[in-house]
């Protein structure tokens, strides 16, 4: 092994272990706080974008203004809501 | 002996890892790198994203790693230290990689479905149910086992007040973090550094005199018995930390997640990381420096026939489940690692090294237990240390793991054993304060269209204290935690089970998973109906208080329900089985 792959090797080694650690420690805090956000963003779209689910809850105009801010959630935000789901899926 | 054994169990999952699991991975899963994952293909930044192996696999080691690789094996040294870490390392190697690495894989063929979607799918309609109010009592067991161990821990004079700023530290890191927007580093630091001095705090004396004052308010000597029972007097610290560890569960349950449980279990994380790595050093330094300290103390055979907690088979097999092989594992596998997976391939590595890696701890417990425990059948202490599992299995670990921290420089046998309690400590804590908020939303699903009131999150989770109250407070600790450990092991049948049926629907070999999945179910069910006799049984016995009756009725009646839905579960998963293997002989003849 050259002084060079040594080098990376280590660098390799220590970038996993912080991964790991990272893991263990943060990572639960990191999607809690992406599932909040990504309740936030459901009410938001569904009060900015009801009439997508036949819930007028915006006069049009204000939702046509709003909608190319949108577009790129819809389809996960679709997929989101009506994924099936039970309490299992609340585990993790 | 205590190096010998985990240098054993070091070679042990190394085989199995490089050899047994790898052959699997390779021949019949047939791990694809290059094909998608729910993680890549569903990627909503919520709950299917990718993550890299190595953040995952600390992620799946710290959700699988609780209380249950550690009280276990302790429980379980009573027949003696080799049954205990003969089942710790053959569980492991046949039956505990199959179903954490099986589970994950088979959500991940199945876009990312949990444990009630796959049995919906690949069992019945039915089995989901079932399941689902299985999870319930599970969730009500952990409560009690572990509610158990905190109780009796909090009683010591130098738990309380380390435990109440360790938590308060935690309260300010979720300050720190989410309102006052400081460095996660910086918070990380101060919060620990306060846990650790009230830790030591909580050690000196006039902390102690705090608690002691506590824990004298109903009166000296037998006045602190509330009542007795068969089992053992029900004192009055242990009643009212009791109540104290409910409070503070409720806190988690209730409050927003951010404000208090997922902070206080971040720095508590932190804690139990320096213990291990603190424990770890003590077992070498130990080996190195003091051999004749660590030889160990209980045979390595003790009996057949464990007097409180019955014959080897099928008792051992559900007293020791984490480490082993745990039901748990399947829930944690299934809805949070396989939603994240890049690649197929790293499912190995997260899912069977996660599992090897616990099996180690769990044989770190096992060398605590044995050699601080004296030999015979009723197992004590030995007469340097005067405690035992008389008083509990957090009592053995915290001795245990004091005895080993106190050979590092500077850390005295005190300071040793008040780490070790609290480790213990918060290590159920984090987990119970989770389940009961598992628990509130389990029942506003379960029961929250007929009986709205189960919607308000206070209601629910004061229902769940009080079914853990009535556990806590009526039932005998060790049979608690036999029918947890039963309920945990069903589990893990059931997921044994999911992923033979989904390996006959594919036409792949599924004898390494249907093997298991029998031995799982047949153990398990014989284990329960035991637990259940014994309990229906106990309630006839002469001169019973109510509070003992009624403790006997619950665990008869869980016992008997867990035995029941397993049964039910089995008969529709064969009949789903046939189906499948019949469909793939088809497929063949084709």
């Amino acid at each position: 092994m050259t002084e060079e792959e040594k080098r990376s090797f280590l660098t390799k080694m220590m970038h996993n272990l912080q991964d790991m650690i990272y893991g263990m420690a943060s990572h639960d805090m990191a999607r809690q706080a992406l599932k909040t956000r990504g309740s936030m963003e459901h009410l938001f779209i569904l009060i900015t974008m009801g009439d997508l689910l036949g819930v007028p809850i915006l006069p049009p105009y204000y939702s046509l203004r709003l909608l190319p801010y949108v577009v790129p959630q819809i389809s996960t935000w679709k997929r989101r809501m009506l994924r099936e789901r039970d309490l299992t899926d609340a585990l993790a | 002996m205590a190096a010998i054994v985990l240098l054993v169990a070091f070679v042990i999952v190394i085989i199995g890892y490089k050899f047994y699991a790898a052959t699997i991975d390779r021949d019949i899963i047939q791990a694809n790198p290059k094909k998608a994952t729910p993680a890549v293909m569903y990627n909503d930044g919520v709950d299917f994203m990718p993550a890299s192996g190595s953040v995952l696999f600390g992620y799946q080691f710290k959700s699988i790693a609780a209380l249950g690789p550690i009280v276990g094996p302790i429980v379980a040294v009573q027949w003696g230290w080799l049954p205990a870490f003969l089942w710790l390392m053959l569980g492991v190697f046949f039956i505990g990689w199959v179903q954490d690495y099986a589970s994950a894989m088979l959500a991940m063929r199945n876009e990312g479905l949990t444990m009630g979607g796959l049995a919906y799918k690949f069992i019945s309609p039915r089995a989901r149910g079932i399941l689902l109010a299985f999870l319930y009592f599970y969730l009500l067991l952990i409560m009690g086992a572990f509610g158990a161990v905190v109780a009796g821990l909090l009683a010591n004079p130098v738990v309380p007040i380390g435990l109440l700023i360790l938590t308060l530290a935690g309260v300010l890191a979720g300050q720190m973090t989410y309102r006052w927007k400081m460095d996660l580093v910086m918070t990380t630091i101060i919060t620990v550094l306060i846990a650790l001095i009230g830790i030591w705090i909580g050690t000196t004396g006039p902390a102690q005199n705090i608690v002691n004052w506590i824990n004298g308010l109903a009166g000296s000597g037998a006045k602190h018995v509330l009542y007795n029972t068969p089992y053992g007097p029900m004192t009055w610290p242990v009643f009212f930390w009791g109540i104290v560890a409910l409070a503070f569960c409720y806190l988690g349950s209730v409050l927003a997640i951010w404000r208090f449980a997922q902070p206080v279990n971040y720095v508590s994380f932190w804690f139990v990381a320096l213990g291990v790595v603190g424990s770890v050093l003590g077992v070498f330094i130990a080996a190195l420096f003091h051999t004749t300290n660590i030889s160990f103390q209980v045979p390595a055979f003790v009996t057949w026939n464990q007097p409180k907690l019955g014959w080897l088979w099928p008792m051992l097999f559900v007293t020791i489940s984490c480490g082993a092989i745990s039901g748990w594992h399947s829930l944690v596998s299934t809805a949070g690692t396989a939603r994240q997976l890049e690649k197929e391939t790293d499912a190995l590595p997260v899912g069977a090294g996660a599992m090897f890696t616990e099996a180690v701890l769990a044989t770190l417990s096992v060398i605590f237990a044995a050699t601080a425990l004296t030999k015979g059948n009723t197992i004590i202490y030995d007469a340097q240390h005067l405690y035992g599992l008389k008083i509990g299995a957090g009592g053995v670990w915290m001795y245990g793991m004091a005895r080993f921290l106190s050979w590092i420089p500077g850390i005295s046998p005190a300071m040793g054993g008040a780490i070790g309690a609290i480790f213990l400590a918060v290590m159920a804590l984090t987990v119970m304060q989770l389940v009961l908020r598992f628990m509130r939303v389990a029942s506003a699903e379960l029961v929250g269209d007929k009986i709205p009131a189960f919607k308000n999150p206070h209601v629910g989770s004061i229902v769940a204290i009080f079914f853990t109250f009535l556990i806590l407070w009526t039932a005998f600790w060790q049979r608690i935690w036999v029918l947890f450990g039963g309920a945990n092991q069903l589990f893990a049948g059931l997921a044994l089970l999911l992923v033979t049926i989904w390996l006959a629907n594919e036409g792949k070999k599924h004898a390494w998973a249907f093997w298991p999945a029998v031995f799982m179910y047949v153990t398990t069910v014989a284990a329960l109906l035991v637990v259940a006799w014994k309990s229906f049984r106990a309630m006839f016995a002469a001169n019973t208080s109510a509070a003992f009756i009624f403790g006997n009725a619950v665990a008869g009646l869980i016992g008997l329900f867990l035995a029941i839905a397993a049964l039910i579960l089995a008969v529709d998963g064969l009949k789903s089985l046939a189906k499948a293997r019949a469909k793939a002989a088809a497929h063949a003849g084709d």
